[in-house]
């Protein structure tokens, strides 16, 4: 992310060539993606776009609607809902992964004995598919299951309740296991950007006196820059499209009670079967991860200019 | 060949695909619009190719027997394609819409299947029908779109009911109850025993709620109301529908609480063990008793509460139907007439796990107890409904599944509650 093009000097003379002559095999490593690209990504995400603007059901021709299901958006209590959900995500998932991530990193950056059994251990999670991880974690949450059980050996029966069933708490019982998982994977980005910093500038900071804190503060967070970048990216990106764990869980329910745009896009689209307002729910999505991820690059680019 | 099979709303086929990032969400929804083509039968000898949702493996096996038997005649060929049920269901008008589909599918009668008839999407097999004269009127019906022709091809049928362990019952010393009064008393004598009379399992399977739905409004409004109200010709906020609510709520106290919580399979282990003393399922949820317990199970029909509405029943119909854009309709039609036959019928219910009754009247179902009078109570409704997703849409399912999970959470919203379930409605009619 942050890789600085290095700046050879070129004499003039073989630029010139170079750009007269273009070798045929950059040409196509440049166009074959593009053109891939276009047909796989661009064009579908274009017509997503058309689609918003039409109210189609899957089999007849879509029919254009204007900004119709924009305004139906705006009266609709289960995409509020839902769009409020997916920002208590953004910050529950996202900033409880970034400083779960961090702190175990911080833990286990240094080499010690075993230390790398705790890391494959958080690392694990990272592994199971999603689906199997929903299957464990259901087992968990059931009646008279684990979690009931644990409440009820330390004498907290009076908090159990159906934890996937009751709208009070479902969204977070999903939330937990999708963060068992993220942390594992956020850490090791962490582990890798602390890796990158140079010790010697932590032993300086040590001869000028600098405490713990301080060289965390100082030295550590500032040298992470372009790490966070990838840590934020990654972040956002898999919150907006957290949806195996939700729809496997709960499916949004009950009654819509932890419902993300991405599980009411989906529902909207192949249960319901209404695909115009689903692709105007996916636009949403899109300019929401493009505003925070775009929000960030600007700022990251001001500073560095 | 259950209509909700496990697998049936469990999500399966397309977790890789919309777990695709903001971009590709946008993407992966037009991908269906631009897929015009088709899986492809093309092997040029003409064989019919049969799209099977029915993947459980007892329903797997029997279907390719059929295939194999079918083949063996010499009549056509015929080769089978089984696809993961949610996949299948997310998928059919794609492939129905498709410029070069698939002959066969297998699927539901009633409304979703006049549905796709009412586009031009479906083959008229009424040719088929002609060898079918001895089959009942309600089939007939039911296999028939609104411009009169038949489009669908009935293989069998099941029923719901309230399922118990006859030992249980024994030992709890209760009767099968007739009427409401009767049922809620038997439901007060569970309770007193410390038993949660009625099962259910709505986590992960809230459709199970719908049976509810559909039965307490067949037995107070009718079977005509309750189809004229899932084709939105009547309205969910109607003081009729909240009838059906204001009854229900009698009997909510007796739910087991822990329903909300675990899927209906879940619930069957739970009713099984004795943990609740009975629950309204299709006959569908015994693929997953052990075979031990089936002898002990037995059930009765929803309770009556007005005597002077015709008795009807929930009695699901599955079959096939073909792409009107089939290449080979000659070979379809053959395939179909022998799948509708008595050999074919009874082949499947005896290879299939499940308790099903065969379409052809002539066709032997099993003779179990259970079987029996499950036919028997078929037979003397008045009136056969589908199931609320088969007398309306996949699309309605949803609307219902949020009102009565929140109904059974805050019985005392329901008018809330009904005023959002018709204004859901409205939009999944007006597409």
């Amino acid at each position: 992310m942050t890789a600085t093009i290095s700046t050879t000097p070129v004499t003039p003379t073989r630029r010139r060539r170079r750009s007269a002559r273009l070798s045929p095999l950059l040409v196509a490593f440049v166009l074959v993606p593009f053109a891939v690209e276009s047909v796989w990504v661009f064009w579908p995400a274009l017509q997503g776009f058309w689609f918003s603007l039409t109210r189609w059901d899957g089999m007849s021709p879509p029919t254009f609607v204007g900004v119709d299901n924009y305004v139906e958006m705006a009266g609709d209590a289960t995409f509020r809902g839902a769009l409020l959900n997916t920002v208590i995500w953004l910050v529950l998932f996202g900033g409880l992964s970034v400083l779960g991530g961090f702190g175990m990193a911080l833990v286990l950056q240094k080499e010690r004995r075993g230390v790398g059994f705790y890391r494959a251990a958080l690392f694990t999670p990272v592994v199971f598919s999603l689906v199997v991880t929903a299957l464990v974690w259901r087992v968990f949450y059931q009646p008279d299951g684990i979690a009931d059980t644990l409440l009820r050996a330390v004498g907290l029966e009076h908090l159990i309740r159906p934890w996937l069933a009751d709208p009070q708490t479902a969204l977070y019982a999903v939330i937990l296991p999708a963060l068992w998982r993220q942390i594992g994977y956020v850490m090791v980005l962490f582990l890798a950007g602390l890796k990158a910093i140079d010790p010697a500038l932590h032993e300086a900071a040590r001869m000028d006196g600098a405490n713990a804190w301080q060289r965390l503060r100082h030295v550590t967070i500032p040298q992470l820059k372009g790490v966070n970048a990838v840590v934020l990216s990654v972040i956002v990106i898999d919150s907006l499209r957290s949806f195996d764990i939700v729809w496997s869980l709960t499916k949004g329910g009950p009654y819509h009670s932890s419902e993300l745009l991405s599980t009411y896009m989906y529902s909207t689209a192949f249960q319901s079967l209404r695909l115009g307002y689903a692709s105007a729910i996916a636009v949403v999505i899109f300019v929401l991860a493009l505003a925070v991820i775009l929000g960030y690059l600007v700022r990251a680019f001001r500073e560095e200019a | 060949m259950s209509d909700f099979d496990p697998g049936r709303r469990r999500f399966l086929g397309h977790l890789g695909l919309a777990g695709l990032g903001a971009l590709g969400a946008s993407s992966f929804l037009s991908a269906c619009a631009s897929s015009a083509s088709g899986p492809t039968t093309g092997n040029g000898s003409g064989a019919v190719t049969i799209q099977s949702n029915l993947s459980s493996p007892q329903a797997k096996a029997a279907m390719e027997k059929l295939i194999a038997n079918f083949n063996a005649q010499g009549k056509g060929t015929a080769s089978l394609n089984t696809i993961a049920s949610e996949t299948f269901r997310t998928q059919l008008p794609t492939y129905l819409t498709s410029a070069n589909p698939p002959d066969l599918y297998t699927w539901y009668a009633g409304s979703v299947a006049n549905d796709y008839a009412s586009r031009n999407l479906l083959l008229d097999v009424s040719d088929v029908w002609k060898s079918l004269g001895d089959y009942p009127q309600s089939l007939r019906t039911l296999s028939t779109d609104a411009s009169g022709k038949q489009i669908f091809v009935p293989m069998n049928n099941y029923w719901w009911g309230f399922f118990y362990r006859k030992s249980n019952f024994a030992k709890w010393g209760v009767q099968e109850p007739k009427t409401w009064t009767e049922f809620l008393a038997l439901c007060e004598t569970l309770k007193s025993k410390g038993v949660p009379p009625i099962g259910i399992g709505l986590g992960d399977t809230p459709w199970v709620a719908s049976a509810w739905f559909d039965y307490l409004n067949i037995r107070i409004n009718g079977a005509p109301f309750h189809r004229e109200l899932l084709a939105g010709k009547q309205r969910f906020d109607d003081a009729r529908v909240k009838a059906v609510f204001t009854r229900w709520r009698e009997a909510l106290p007796y739910f087991d609480p822990k329903g909300k919580a675990y899927p209906f399979q879940e619930a069957t282990t739970a009713l099984l063990a004795g943990k609740t003393g009975m629950f309204l399922i299709g006959t569908f949820f015994a693929d997953a008793a052990p075979k031990d317990a089936l002898g002990d199970l037995d059930f009765f029909r929803f309770p009556i509460i007005d005597p002077a509405v015709p008795l009807a029943e929930e009695a699901p119909t599955d079959g096939f139907f073909a792409s009107a854009k089939t290449a080979n309709p000659t070979g379809t039609k053959a395939l179909l007439t022998y799948l509708s036959g008595v050999e074919a019928q009874e082949a499947y219910v005896k290879a299939s796990s499940g308790i099903v009754l065969p379409a052809n009247p002539r066709a032997k179902a099993s003779d179990s107890p259970l079987v029996v009078k499950g036919k028997a109570m078929l037979d003397e409704a008045k009136e056969l409904t589908q199931f609320f997703n088969r007398d309306s849409s996949d699309a309605l399912q949803p609307t219902a599944d949020t009102a009565l999970t929140k109904f059974i959470d805050k019985p005392d919203q329901i008018d809330a509650i009904l005023r959002e379930w018709q204004a859901g409605a409205e939009k999944v009619f007006k597409g």
